[in-house]
């Protein structure tokens, strides 16, 4: 069916920018300045529902001071961690 | 310090069309931009379309009302052109609620919106490519249907309703798709 395909069919990828982000004090737009991309494509990585490339990966790390390995991972973070 | 408007002419936008779309600087249009709003945008679009293609199998006036041959060209021409600028200014309407992704260039887009830009253009085609193959299978019957007979459908209208939604299909797409534009 043209319009019931899925959006997302790969393994999802969990992230923690939003913590990483307001632990900065930034907004969605700052950091989207940061990275180089549209506000909402912040709200898209947030909400899980968009997997980033490697490139935007690293950015998001950088801009956020972290390592991607501590942002990004394809098992749930535990809560608090 | 001036800068220069780029203007992408195969895309058929200007660098600051797309940037003004994106960064909500006219905030008068967001209304558009809510999923309901913009969905409602595409069958509106899609029933002005489908209107349009049948242009030349629009019911005659002249037998109901009386009315003269003059007087029924005037209101079919008239009828015609209302019909095919509504579609236009839809088309417009359309572009601003996908903030112009699906025709924008790919350096002004980020990894995510040339990622829906491309589905949009990939579904388009699909979808374009049964319109056209339905249309072919239609020519093939032409005689019952007067499709492309001088006496019944010349394929103006159909013409133009193609060539508009050529353009329109991957904003419409996108439109229907997509949460949060």
């Amino acid at each position: 069916m043209l319009f019931a395909m899925s959006r997302n069919p790969e393994e999802p990828v969990y992230n923690r920018i939003e913590a990483a982000r307001t632990a900065l004090g930034l907004s969605r737009q700052e950091l989207a300045d940061k990275v180089g991309v549209h506000y909402q494509t912040v709200g898209y990585l947030e909400r899980e529902e968009y997997s980033p490339s490697l490139v935007l990966a690293l950015r998001i790390a950088k801009a956020l001071n972290q390592e991607v390995s501590e942002l990004f991972s394809q098992t749930p973070f535990k809560k608090g961690k | 310090m001036f800068k220069k408007n780029k203007i992408y002419w195969f895309e058929g936008v200007t660098e600051k069309g797309v940037k003004s779309l994106l960064t909500d600087e006219n905030s008068k249009y967001r209304w558009l931009r809510s999923q309901r709003n913009r969905r409602i945008l595409v069958v509106l679009m899609a029933l002005g379309t489908a209107f349009v293609a049948a242009g030349s199998y629009w019911p005659t006036l002249k037998t109901n009302l009386n009315l003269s041959d003059g007087a029924e060209v005037v209101i079919y021409s008239v009828t015609a052109i209302f019909a095919i600028f509504a579609i236009l200014m839809g088309y417009l309407f359309l572009r601003i609620s996908v903030r112009g992704i699906a025709d924008a260039p790919d350096e002004l887009l980020d990894e995510r919106q040339i990622k829906i830009r491309d589905t949009s253009f990939r579904y388009a085609y699909y979808g374009f490519g049964y319109i056209v193959l339905v249309l072919l299978l239609l020519m093939n019957i032409g005689p019952e249907v007067k499709l492309f007979q001088p006496e019944g459908n010349d394929g103006s209208y159909l013409i133009i309703s193609m060539m508009f939604l050529c353009a329109a299909l991957p904003s419409m797409i996108l439109a229907w798709r997509e949460r949060d534009i």
